[in-house]
């Protein structure tokens, strides 16, 4: 034990290093607990949540042209796309979409197969629900998205 | 009524020393309110600065900022079932956590909040807190042996082996202390006035006298009584991650609530037994040093009391100043929203009362008598913050470790202390 390591040891310098650290902690500023219901967390830009059917802001039609990929795409199967052709346009329109949130494992394998980025994985996270029905989205659902109580500050 | 409370005021003497049970009896019943009281924020005042030192907010939703947590605690605590194993000895059982509260509170009695305002001034002072803090020791061994249970068991074995030890370190720290009181006047004394009137004779707090004796002392003593009062880092006997609870793991609701009592009691007591030998007691720092005589017609008056002491004389009112600044700028930053009105409220309210408190303080009869006890309470609460910061800080030593610490390093040291001490005591 070298002269600089026995004055340490004697003047506890380690302890009081820890003392002061702690102390320092003590800062308002530290403080890393978030007040959840009043205080939104800061989710991650690529954190993938609630699923949104997105429609053209301009004309407020949906984005979806019913190709059903995402459907093929889902390891678990949990999308089903129905759709119409319309005789006029000869075009398929989407009647029905729903969406097992129960299921889904956010693997976001459905984003990346739509073609028109209309179903997207969005940073919603509060998906919890009061029935097993209530957690398979219907289209209406997945345009509007959850809507959590909002405690303002 | 009133001449009469003032006429004993104007005794300037304890209870004790007056003979007058009836004052000594409103001395222990405040006394026995205001450690209840201490204890009882004390819950709040810990969860809250842990939680800050782990980057953590602690209670926020009892009340604004937790602060009804000193209510909400007590009130769950009298309301739960109160268990009693089937196998546990009755007995001894209900005995246990009496004993520790008892013994606890039993030291206050000699307790110099002031130079006159303690319930009585024994001869013995010191010992009496000693030999009586020591009983707490039994209280636990009963409450383990009572549990009929493993946990209870192994953690009174460690606790009255843990105390026992470190009674010894802490008693070699005491004595260097009391040898210091015989200094100038050549007649040492156990009195916890006497002690703190030897201070104000020699001029100085025995922490810094003869350095480095006097510190080296006060910090065997500082190590002594968190291992005494089975805190972190000693807290083997309660180790939560070894032993669940120690020996309270079979009590539960008011009997565990008396555990707490006592535990927090107990380091009230020996946090006064270190102000009282080694931080001056009663007196205020820089206590010999009075700065030029001033007058100020109506305020201060003390022909013999300078500048500093005048200045001096403020603080208390500025620390309730202060509290009540910053509950009242809590005030202002809590949530605007309809949900928290009435903590707001109440927020304000306690900021103001605290305030309020603050000018009845400035009042200068109250001034004047409020010091002493001001200075003292102030030094107890350094170290309670102590106590909190130790926990927040430091691991809990392992056994072994805990029993070499006491007897290969603290003994040795408090006897070289005490040779030191006394020698140089003969020389100087």
């Amino acid at each position: 034990m070298t002269a600089r390591e026995f004055a340490r040891k004697i003047f506890l310098i380690d302890l009081l290093s820890g003392l002061s650290l702690t102390f320092r902690y003590q800062h308002p500023k530290e403080i890393y607990t978030e007040q959840y219901p009043l205080q939104r967390p800061e989710v991650a830009e690529r954190y993938r949540g609630a699923p949104r059917l997105n429609v053209n802001p301009e004309t407020n039609e949906t984005l979806c042209i019913a190709c059903d990929l995402c459907a093929l795409a889902c390891p678990e199967h949990l999308i089903v796309v129905t759709a119409e052709r319309n005789a006029a346009t000869r075009r398929k329109e989407l009647t029905t979409f729903t969406y097992d949130t129960s299921r889904c494992m956010f693997c976001g394998l459905c984003e990346d197969a739509c073609p028109t980025d209309a179903l997207e994985l969005t940073q919603d996270f509060e998906l919890a629900g009061y029935t097993r029905e209530g957690q398979i989205w219907d289209r209406q659902t997945l345009e509007h998205g959850p809507s959590p109580t909002i405690y303002p500050k | 009524m009133a001449d009469y409370i003032l006429g004993y005021l104007k005794q300037n003497m304890t209870p004790g020393e007056a003979g007058n049970a009836l004052w000594a009896f409103i001395y222990i019943l405040i006394i026995f309110g205001g450690v209840s009281t201490v204890v009882a924020s004390m819950s709040w005042i810990e969860r809250k600065i842990l939680a800050h030192m782990q980057a953590r907010l602690g209670p926020m939703r009892v009340g604004p900022h937790g602060l009804m947590q000193v209510v909400a605690d007590p009130i769950k605590l009298l309301i739960k079932e109160d268990i009693i194993p089937d196998e546990a000895d009755k007995a001894v059982f209900y005995l246990a956590p009496i004993i520790v509260v008892i013994a606890a509170f039993t030291t206050m009695i000699v307790i110099p909040f002031g130079p006159t305002h303690a319930v009585t001034d024994l001869n013995i002072g010191l010992l009496f807190m000693l030999g009586v803090s020591s009983l707490g020791v039994l209280g636990i061994i009963t409450a383990g042996w009572a549990s009929n249970s493993h946990y209870p068991l192994l953690g009174a074995l460690r606790s009255s082996s843990q105390m026992v030890s470190y009674e010894i370190a802490m008693g070699l720290a005491v004595i260097s202390a009391v040898l210091m009181t015989s200094m100038q006047t050549g007649v040492g004394t156990l009195s916890m006035i006497g002690i703190v009137e030897a201070q104000k004779v020699q001029g100085v707090w025995f922490v810094f006298k003869w350095f480095p004796l006097g510190i080296v002392a006060f910090f065997i003593f500082a190590v002594a009584m968190v291992a005494e009062t089975n805190r972190t880092p000693f807290d083997l006997p309660e180790a939560e991650s070894e032993l669940v609870a120690g020996f309270h793991t079979e009590y539960s609701g008011f009997r565990w609530s008396l555990f707490m009592l006592g535990e927090y009691a107990a380091m009230i007591a020996v946090s006064s037994i270190a102000t009282t030998l080694w931080l001056g007691g009663w007196m205020r720092p820089f206590a010999s040093w009075h700065g030029p005589v001033i007058t100020i017609p109506g305020l201060w008056d003390h022909p013999e009391l300078g500048a500093v002491d005048f200045a001096f004389s403020l603080v208390p009112a500025g620390v309730f100043f202060l509290l009540a600044f910053f509950a009242l700028w809590g005030t202002a930053k809590m949530p605007k929203h309809p949900i928290f009105k009435i903590q707001t409220l109440g927020l304000g309210a306690f900021g103001c009362a605290l305030g309020f408190v603050g000018l009845v303080l400035l009042a200068p009869p109250v001034r004047d008598r409020i010091q002493d006890i001001f200075w003292f309470c102030a030094k107890i609460a350094f170290f309670l913050y102590m106590y909190i910061w130790y926990r927040g800080t430091f691991p809990r030593y392992r056994f072994d470790q805990l029993m070499k610490l006491g007897w290969k390093v603290m003994i040795p040291l408090g006897l070289g202390v005490l040779v030191l001490t006394a020698l140089v005591g003969v020389l100087v």
